[in-house]
């Protein structure tokens, strides 16, 4: 098993009667509350702290969140270019530029082979489907996000592997005329691929499609309902069967020296759920193409990524950790945590740490990045890729 | 998209009809008899009970369908833009038995109606736009059209509404069925009005083509798009009237039913 860190930068220092006055913390937030001197402090710690993984042999992810206090990481691209220069030795997951918010999936390709050249051939490109609040931060139409998605993968990874000259793309959503990037990426064809995703549908479009499946927080029933839909949907098409090297989880992960300071530092993780996910009406229930909660769990049979957010704004570390997300305490503790959770899904290759977030220190987000790297990884990178039916 | 509820008679007398131009099938609420008035809807397609179809439907047939993807009205797959839905009209104008129709056309429908009249002259005896969408007027930094998807419900509530206690819907009071239907509609408007937000940048250019009499009519307290906005649109049209219907917002149809039906009709009899 392979790891990953990643922290989302998010802002913390907003003042609690502001955030409890404003009906969103995403979207709507004036951004007079976002000190830039303070985001300089927190960018430069952050960026150290990926640097320290890299020392430590643990991979790094950069994720893209745009306009509130989860996340300063609106320009994914840039982050992703600074840990291809900066980090030497560690691969560089991009989880990733949320490519149906952007007007020009050609660039985003140019962005991502810059990149993977830069790097020497570390990068990972990982797909992202966005929603809720960042459709009205992106002007970017809920309906057919979808849509826009999965054809803006479709002509990044052609312009990425295209070596033949400028080719053309007049496609449902986006139109190119000219694609022939320069640099072609230093991976041939092209970087792996990874999709985030939690629902049965886009779960079975990325298996066909052999990415990297990986779920965001989504316990061990969802997660493993989407591990299954990705296999059942390569059985149906004729497709070789995958290894669990294809499937990949994020949760938030803290090690301490003992189970108490595991459990009492990496509880600041869960700030991200208490205090960020906050969103208006109009961003979550009323977003259009949202089904009635009703006819939404039917039609989807998993809980909708809104109904979801409700129910996480309101757990706690215990709930968090008996519903596999928070896997914290000392190194042996989490070692078993994340196998139990392995075995209740069927098996993973990458854990993605969710790491530093509301008001974990530097610190002690470093000394958890070292605790996980020497005590824990070591035991995970010996559980080996397996063929899962 | 969502699927639609199966058709049902909730209401006892309120059936919905069927028509179907071009391959396409429409839910069409039709009322009344007299000259004919095509009824293009808003934002939430045409309630059957609407107290100002009985009225108008003493003086008129009105024949309202709901747009392809609104209501239960399924949208076909191609069809993603206002322009779809214009041409789709123009088609329904021709399979149309009447020689000629009257086009009216509330909010997002208006726009349609605008659009519409523009490019057909021969199927229109007039045109009647109420608190319609379609053009942008003001500067690039001053929205004309209250942004229904990214306001908060309660303030999109209020700038909708003369009296918003009165005649706002209670969405716990909504059958699942009402409540589906209305997520389709809300899809379906963000579908086809998302970017540019709810107007065609080329529309205002060639308003002046439009050649039927016209009756612009405009909630006085709308503030989803003001009643200065309703009046720029009326003086791009050659020779239409603007009148305001006091103590309604965007759907004086619903909020002052006597009173919209009162000036439709005049206008009609002018």
């Amino acid at each position: 098993m392979d790891a990953w860190w990643q922290c989302e930068v998010p802002y913390p220092f907003v003042p609690q009667e502001v955030l409890n006055a404003a009906d969103s913390v995403r979207a709507s937030l004036p951004n007079r509350y976002c000190d830039p001197k303070i985001a300089a402090d927190l960018f430069e710690e952050v960026i150290d702290e990926f640097l320290l993984c890299d020392d430590l042999g643990l991979n790094v992810l950069a994720i893209e969140h745009h306009a509130g206090i989860n996340s300063l990481l609106g320009a994914n691209p840039l982050l992703v270019g600074i840990l291809a220069r900066q980090t030497r030795h560690v691969r560089i997951l991009s989880l990733g530029t949320l490519v149906s918010l952007r007007q020009d999936p050609v660039r985003v390709a140019e962005e991502y082979a810059t990149a993977d050249v830069i790097s020497r051939g570390r990068l990972e490109i990982g797909f992202v489907k966005s929603g809720g609040t960042e459709m009205a931060s992106a002007n970017a139409n809920p309906v057919n996000n979808i849509e826009r998605y999965w054809e803006a993968i479709d002509l990044i990874k052609k312009a990425l592997s295209h070596q033949d000259g400028p080719f053309s793309w007049e496609g449902k959503h986006f139109t190119h005329r000219h694609v022939n990037i320069w640099p072609r990426p230093w991976q041939q064809p092209h970087p792996r691929m990874w999709s985030a995703t939690g629902d049965p549908e886009t779960a079975a479009e990325v298996g066909r499609r052999g990415m990297v499946h990986v779920l965001v927080l989504r316990g061990p029933e969802g997660t493993r309902r989407a591990y299954a839909a990705h296999r059942k949907a390569r059985a149906e098409a004729g497709l070789p069967r995958v290894t669990t090297d294809n499937f990949a989880y994020a949760a938030f992960v803290y090690v301490g020296d003992t189970d108490e300071e595991g459990r009492r530092v990496g509880s600041k993780l869960l700030w991200f759920l208490h205090t960020s996910l906050k969103s208006a009406p109009q961003y979550s229930k009323f977003l259009p193409g949202a089904a009635p909660v009703s006819l939404a769990n039917a039609e989807k049979g998993v809980a909708s990524a809104g109904h979801n957010a409700a129910r996480l704004q309101a757990i706690t570390a215990e709930e968090a950790t008996a519903q596999g997300i928070f896997f914290a305490g000392n190194p042996d503790t989490v070692y078993k945590q994340v196998m139990e959770f392995y075995d209740k899904v069927g098996g993973f290759g990458h854990l993605s740490l969710v790491g530093r977030s509301g008001f974990m220190t530097h610190a002690e987000s470093e000394k958890g990045i070292r605790l996980f790297s020497k005590e824990v990884l070591p035991r995970l990178r010996e559980i080996k890729p397996v063929t899962v039916d | 998209m969502l699927p639609y509820p199966a058709v049902t008679n909730a209401t006892g007398s309120a059936a919905a009809e069927r028509l179907s131009v071009a391959g396409v099938d429409l839910e069409v609420v039709r009322r009344g008899a007299g000259r004919p008035i095509l009824l293009l809807h808003g934002p939430q397609t045409v309630d059957p009970r609407a107290r100002f179809l009985e009225l108008l439907g003493t003086h008129a047939e009105i024949i309202a369908p709901s747009h392809p993807g609104f209501g239960r009205s399924p949208r076909p797959l191609d069809f993603e833009t206002v322009y779809d839905l214009v041409h789709f009209y123009l088609e329904v104008l021709e399979a149309l038995p009447h020689d000629k129709v009257t086009l009216l056309g509330l909010s997002f429908g208006g726009w349609l109606a605008a659009e519409i009249a523009v490019k057909c002259r021969h199927r229109l005896d007039a045109l009647i736009l109420v608190d319609a969408f379609g053009i942008k007027i003001s500067d690039r930094e001053t929205p004309d059209i209250l942004d229904v998807f990214n306001t908060s419900p309660q303030e999109v509530r209020r700038r909708s509404w003369h009296d918003p206690g009165a005649w706002a819907p209670d969405f716990n009071a909504l059958s699942d069925d009402e409540l589906v239907v209305r997520a389709r509609n809300w899809e379906a408007l963000c579908l086809y009005g998302w970017h540019p937000y709810m107007y065609n940048p080329q529309l205002k250019r060639w308003l002046r083509h439009i050649t039927v009499p016209t009756l612009v009519l405009w909630g006085a307290g709308d503030g989803v798009v003001t009643p200065s906005y309703g009046r720029a649109y009326s003086e791009l049209i050659p020779g239409s009237r603007f009148e305001l219907i006091e103590r309604a917002g965007h759907h004086p149809e619903i909020e002052q039913a006597e009173a919209f039906v009162d000036a439709v009709v005049k206008f009609l009899n002018r």
